[in-house]
């Protein structure tokens, strides 16, 4: 799948403000949204796939080709993401036996019910639902002004992510929350959201938090608290020139609509580059 | 005269030249009036206008300068002329009297400018509306224009009379008192939110006056505020009208760290 990009810096004065404009605009309330974001580094190939060399090399196709270069190429930054509460700041750590393996099974299996629903205030990591998001960096050389990429996003196991993304080649660096609000305007997903840190403890973290500070801790990666408008179309089928033009049509639309209020832009490419050196 | 020597028919030349860049200036007038909508700004208009006054000046100079010569000469078409193809060129050309129409406006022209020369106070020019300049001089005017006398009056006491007219308003609320006293909902405003005063109409003049300057003094202005958006005509042509929604913030605080770093810490976690 492909995604096409606008994104814009909004200063946090102008924050509710656009908020309204774009309520007035997409005709619906803002969805608020929370989300842990951990970010995961391949630190090894991932799964050396050997490709079939047949008689001639001219045989090979090129989407055998493209595939090889996606496995075996490159190793990427990843992203696992997963929605969290308010309520789930601060909350008290409930006292969890040692891990049962078995449970962890059985969250596999378990797709619906999210930890946001659960009726204790308590935050859950163990039910924490994941989903892994892998964006590649943007396409260069694109003459059209938006920025296009790669995507495509698994559900993953509930709980402690971090042995079955070891197991895969991948190795926890960092992570953060997400604070924000969601529009839908027609097949344009925008976002307006900005970055919130952990308060800095005495010890640095090497895998995820098992609990989550209170709310009011979090601090803006940017100080100011600025925030950051990002306008985003999924096109299924990349290839297909048509419907890449239509999606870009509909953010060019989108970026009128609301020039007079803020400039949406293309972002730097190499600001976006997934790729682990 | 025989033949032109090389002087005369520079002067020719200079005629020409002027008489074209009248026509062009004027042409340019013409066509950005008939193109161009909404029309042109005040001051483009203005600057065009006066080009044309200098052009028009230029060609009258050359004209009375060389008034000897052009009356001296004579036109006539050459042997080699093709009057039999183009006649009808040629008449135009070889024309002594002016179009019937151009003719007319010769004439008005000539009579507004004696009248204007003549007896400015009782002869008015009207020769804009009137088709006919001569019937205009019997005809008695509603309003003839001022002399200069007159118009010197009129300025020196307009503005003293203005100041006395402007010190008679209380000035500062939302109605005059005649609007108050007619009854102020009967005031077209075209505004769709109300004002402070209509709940206050009850009460007798002198109250509302106190009321009114104790708002003011109140502090009230600043929540009544309204919010002053720049509206323009949509880019490109279309129909209706663009609003600049952005409000000018009192506490306006750029961010620090730029977006392309934002983005960098959310795909790799470095930290800008």
């Amino acid at each position: 799948m492909h995604e096409l990009l606008l994104f814009a810096s909004v200063p946090v004065h102008q924050h509710h403000e656009l908020l309204q404009q774009l309520a007035g605009l997409t005709a619906m309330q803002p969805r608020h949204c929370l989300e842990r974001r951990l970010i995961f580094k391949a630190y090894r190939k991932p799964g050396l796939v050997t490709a079939r060399t047949g008689a001639s090399q001219d045989l090979q196709s090129g989407d055998l080709q493209r595939l090889n270069k996606m496995l075996n190429g490159g190793m990427f930054y990843t992203q696992v993401v997963g929605p969290i509460s308010e309520g789930d700041f601060g909350s008290a750590p409930i006292p969890v036996p040692t891990p049962d393996p078995d449970i962890q099974m059985a969250g596999m299996d378990d797709a619906k019910p999210s930890v946001t629903e659960s009726p204790h205030s308590h935050y859950d990591y163990e039910r924490q639902p994941w989903k892994l998001e892998f964006r590649d960096i943007p396409e260069a050389g694109t003459r059209s002004a938006v920025t296009t990429r790669v995507m495509s996003s698994a559900l993953l196991p509930r709980g402690d992510i971090v042995p079955s993304m070891n197991a895969w080649g991948y190795s926890f660096v960092t992570e953060y929350v997400v604070e924000g609000d969601m529009f839908i305007h027609n097949d344009i997903v925008i976002f307006l959201h900005r970055v919130l840190h952990y308060p800095t403890a005495e010890h640095e973290y090497h895998e995820p938090r098992r609990q989550l500070p209170v709310f009011s801790e979090m601090a803006p990666l940017e100080k100011s608290g600025s925030y950051v408008l990002q306008a985003a179309i999924t096109v299924q089928d990349g290839s297909n020139q048509e419907t890449m033009k239509t999606a870009s049509q509909h953010l060019f639309g989108l970026r009128e609509q609301l020039r007079s209020a803020v400039r949406l832009e293309q972002a730097d490419r190499l600001s976006l580059d997934t790729r682990a050196k | 005269m025989s033949s032109l020597n090389p002087d005369q028919i520079k002067v020719l030349e200079q005629s020409r030249q002027r008489l074209v860049q009248l026509t062009r200036s004027l042409g340019s007038l013409i066509s950005s009036l008939n193109q161009s909508d909404p029309l042109p700004p005040w001051s483009s208009l203005q600057s065009q206008a006066s080009i044309i006054s200098n052009n028009l000046l230029s060609v009258s100079e050359q004209l009375s300068d060389q008034g000897d010569l052009l009356s001296a000469l004579v036109a006539y078409p050459g042997p080699e002329y093709p009057g039999r193809t183009q006649a009808n060129t040629l008449e135009q050309l070889l024309r002594t009297k002016l179009d019937p129409r151009v003719e007319d406006w010769v004439a008005r022209g000539r009579a507004a400018g004696t009248e204007s020369e003549n007896s400015p106070a009782t002869a008015p020019p009207d020769t804009l509306s009137d088709p006919n300049p001569n019937s205009s001089i019997e005809a008695a005017p509603a309003h003839p224009p001022l002399s200069g006398s007159q118009l010197a009056e009129l300025w020196e006491w307009a503005p003293l009379e203005a100041n006395q007219e402007a010190r008679r308003r209380n000035w500062g609320g939302n109605f005059t008192l005649e609007e108050r006293e007619a009854g102020v909902q009967n005031v077209v405003t075209g505004l769709r939110r109300q004002f402070e005063d209509d709940d206050e109409e009850e009460g007798d003049e002198e109250e509302e006056g106190e009321e009114e300057e104790e708002g003011e003094e109140g502090g009230e202005g600043g929540k009544e505020e309204m919010d002053i958006v720049g509206v323009h005509r949509k880019s490109g042509g279309g129909a209706g009208f663009e609003f600049d929604i952005t409000v000018h913030h009192p506490h306006a605080v750029e961010p620090f760290v730029p977006l392309d770093e934002i983005l960098r810490y959310m795909t790799t976690g470095r930290m800008p």
